[in-house]
């Protein structure tokens, strides 16, 4: 009898061991994710959908609780449910297949889903049976202004490349600048090569290429680094040599040289013309073909009388 | 005195002259009207088109210029304004080389002196090499491309002068077109150091320009045959004679003996006995308070444009459209200046064209929308081609051809001043009030008050000049008269002291 109340106290233990651990109710699959440091800010985004697709661009910059609703309108024919589920990237997301019930002429379908970081950006679409869907695409914010022109500088001449960030948008945590390396993007080291130079404000970047060469050309990148993730910007250059606009320099000084000695010989030409005619015409000549200076003495005479 | 080249109706005996004709005038020959004119009006018109679009054009770099040395844009923005002083300042030392060398070799070294800046800043290392290149050199280089521009042309025409006037004038526009997107392309291809390179041999065609400013034939004196089929040869030589004892009447004292030898030398070359003309004196009063509201609309015209919400593309349309229509009236008020209504009295038109300005600015704060600045583009670009075609045409009908060089030296680098302070002051309006409708009632007031202005102090102008000429006539109709007169009695005395019969 001694060792069935052993094992009854054992169990009590047991039993008492299990509530004092908590109220687990639900078995997670997860493991029970460490507390945040700081909390996530909540965000939402919603979109009705009238056609069968839609897209949403989302732009963010640190890590939220970001809440998609999408409203249907529905199909012709409308049962009064069907089944929708969430996608990311195209894939199905696990267990979020839902049955979506018809209120007021709607289907609707909420999510939350926690993205804290580069990996939890992407493509989020909530389908509706199987073809109507709203994309809501989340990524890093873009930075304005992108140069589609590529930036023109000399050898051995330096370039100063920019990026900025809009007045309204959140300020970046740092600033990185790539260039690429065939198809990979390399990190440009400062101190590694002199002939760069990094200055970042707040806002704004510029890199400093000093001393070119024409292996300089080709895409650069700057980077601003938020909590959430890297915004990437583009920038090219291009290195030319001085010969390049010489070259329709020196066209056009032949094409003013050509015209003005045209003009001129046309000139000369007609004067001794005119001269070998004979001064029939001149009967008070008193002066000069030329007589510019002289005119302007005579100007002067007329003026004192004044 | 004043120019006897206004074509007023004076009746001098049996005759009477409506249209000035060619002797009319202190020139001493006859200008041609026409022929080799119309080739000096295509240099005329290159010239005016680079003096006045090539700042205009270079604020295209300013970005890129600005990133590259690490300043900030006002720092940048001095380039334009220090090439714009420049050729406002340059305006008497032009002056002074036109009435010595005539226009020819000024306006070709103005051009090599162009094309040498842009060519050294091109190579530039810092920003106050830029300031010394673009900014000094090439501001007086284009100096040395305006003045002589315009003062060709009053050598060249007389009849025909408001059209030449207003179709040189027209370059402005025309080649400020032609040289926004040249410059796009430009600084797309060679980035700013090759685009100022390729600039400075554009900039040379002024020296294309300077070679067909042929110095004007003049040998070709007055003839009487040319003189208008109504008069007599005799009545239009009398007409001659009119001006010239005009002037003879009153004679200036201020080349007195009396007077120190460096003044006597300077007013060789630069007329300071404009400042005692009264029509010069009312032009330049007008038109230094008509300057600070001049430039600043079209400075601010984008930037009002996109506060009320248009985009930037349409906002660059809006000027495009003010260029256009600025291109095309300029020859037409050229055109309606020549015509025989309004020549004669072109001063009142010139100060219609200031008054419409000024009402033009004064309505622009009611234009609602992106039609109503359309609408005020439309309106703004007739007014101030008007005024530009007209600006130095009135100048040169007041003071006559051969003072008007000295007469725009003088009257630009007076100028100057409110042309660099007037868009930094809207600018100041505009930032004070935070709303452009104030800077627009300001630039209204400043072209109204002027415009009227005009048109009192001309009416008594006119007045004064017609009694003078009147009076003058009279004089020598009296002369004649009296010279009549007693020749007939010499006759009759001759006739009874020796009983001769004289031949008639």
């Amino acid at each position: 009898m001694t060792s069935s109340w052993k094992q009854q106290l054992v169990q009590v233990l047991l039993v008492l061991v299990s509530c004092g651990h908590g109220d687990t109710k639900t078995a997670a699959p997860t493991p029970t994710p460490l507390p945040p440091v700081t909390p996530l800010k909540q965000d939402a985004k919603s979109a009705v959908l009238t056609g069968k697709n839609f897209t949403e661009r989302v732009e963010l910059s640190s890590p939220v609780n970001m809440t998609l609703s999408c409203t249907w309108k529905g199909d012709q024919d409308k049962p009064p449910n069907i089944t929708g589920h969430w996608r990311k990237d195209g894939q199905e997301i696990q267990d979020s297949r839902v049955t979506v019930m018809l209120e007021d002429e709607n289907y609707k379908l909420i999510q939350v889903f926690s993205v804290v970081s580069e990996k939890d950006l992407g493509n989020y679409s909530c389908v509706f049976g199987n073809e109507a869907r709203i994309d809501f695409i989340l990524e890093v914010l873009q930075m304005g202004e992108k140069r589609d022109k590529p930036v023109v500088s000399y050898i051995r001449d330096f370039v100063v490349m920019t990026c900025k960030v809009e007045e309204n948008k959140p300020i970046p945590t740092t600033w990185n600048w790539y260039t690429s390396n065939g198809t990979d993007k390399e990190q440009i080291n400062t101190t590694a090569s002199k002939r760069f130079k990094i200055v970042s404000e707040e806002r704004e970047t510029k890199l400093k290429v000093k001393d070119l060469t024409l292996d300089d050309a080709g895409q650069y990148y700057c980077g601003a680094v938020y909590p959430i993730g890297t915004s990437v910007g583009q920038v090219e250059l291009k290195v030319i040599t001085f010969m390049e606009p010489l070259k329709p320099f020196i066209t056009i000084l032949i094409e003013v040289v050509v015209l003005v000695a045209a003009i001129l010989l046309y000139e000369r030409s007609r004067a001794k013309k005119d001269s070998a005619e004979g001064t029939q015409t001149n009967a008070e000549q008193n002066t000069e073909p030329q007589g510019d200076d002289k005119g302007a003495e005579g100007n002067d005479s007329v003026r004192q009388r004044k | 005195m004043y120019s006897a080249s206004f074509p007023l109706s004076v009746k001098l005996g049996v005759c009477e002259l409506n249209m000035p004709p060619a002797a009319v005038t202190n020139l001493g020959y006859v200008p041609p009207d026409g022929g080799w004119g119309w080739a000096v009006v295509v240099g005329a018109f290159i010239s005016i088109g680079f003096s006045y679009a090539f700042p205009k054009s270079l604020t295209i770099y300013f970005k890129e210029i600005q990133e590259y040395f690490s300043v900030s844009y006002s720092e940048i923005a001095w380039v334009s304004s220090v090439m714009l002083a420049s050729m406002y300042a340059g305006g008497p030392v032009s002056s002074i080389l036109v009435n010595r060398y005539g226009s020819r070799p000024v306006v070709m070294v103005g051009g090599l002196m162009v094309s040498i800046a842009m060519v050294l800043a091109s190579l530039g290392t810092t920003i106050i090499h830029l300031y010394l290149c673009v900014g000094v050199i090439g501001g007086f280089g284009l100096a040395f491309n305006l003045q002589p521009a315009l003062t060709i042309i009053g050598t060249y025409f007389q009849v025909k002068r408001p059209l030449a006037n207003g179709l040189a004038m027209t370059g402005s526009p025309v080649v400020l077109s032609t040289f926004a997107p040249l410059n796009q392309f430009l600084f797309d291809s060679f980035g700013w150091r090759g685009s100022f390179l390729v600039l400075g041999s554009i900039v040379l065609n002024c020296c294309v320009a300077g070679a067909l400013m042929r110095p004007v034939d003049k040998r070709v004196r007055f003839k009487p045959s040319d003189g208008p089929p109504r008069c007599e040869g005799g009545a239009a030589e009398e007409a001659a004679e009119v001006d010239v004892s005009a002037q003879s009447a009153d004679p200036a004292p201020e080349d007195g003996p009396a007077e120190s030898k460096s003044q006597s030398y300077i007013s060789r070359y630069i007329d300071f006995s404009l400042f005692r003309h009264n029509g010069f004196l009312i032009y330049l009063s007008g038109s230094v308070v008509m300057f600070f509201g001049f430039f600043a609309p079209v400075v601010f015209l984008a930037p009002y444009a996109k506060h009320q919400g248009t985009d930037e593309y349409s906002a660059a349309l809006l000027l495009s459209i003010f260029a256009l229509v600025d291109m095309f009236i300029r020859p037409i008020t050229g055109f309606i200046g020549n015509s025989k209504w309004v020549r004669p009295r072109i001063q009142y038109f010139f100060s219609f064209a200031v008054s419409y300005n000024g009402v033009c600015h004064l309505l622009c704060p009611l234009a609602s929308g992106y039609e109503g600045l359309v609408v005020y583009a439309v309106f703004y670009g007739l007014a101030f081609g008007m005024l530009s075609a007209l600006l130095f045409e009135a100048l040169m009908d007041l003071v006559g051809a051969h003072r008007f060089s000295s007469a725009v030296g003088l009257v630009t680098i007076i100028e100057c001043g409110p042309v660099l302070l007037g868009p930094p002051i809207s600018g100041a309006l505009v930032d004070t009030f935070r709303d452009y409708k104030y800077m627009y009632y300001a630039c209204g007031i400043f072209m109204l008050v002027p415009g009227i202005f005009f048109f009192i102090m001309h009416y008594y102008n006119y007045k004064k000049v017609n009694e003078e000429l009147m009076q003058s006539a009279l004089v020598i109709s009296n002369n004649k008269e009296a010279l009549q007169l007693r020749i007939n009695q010499d006759d009759e005395t001759m006739k009874s002291k020796y009983g001769l019969d004289t031949v008639d």
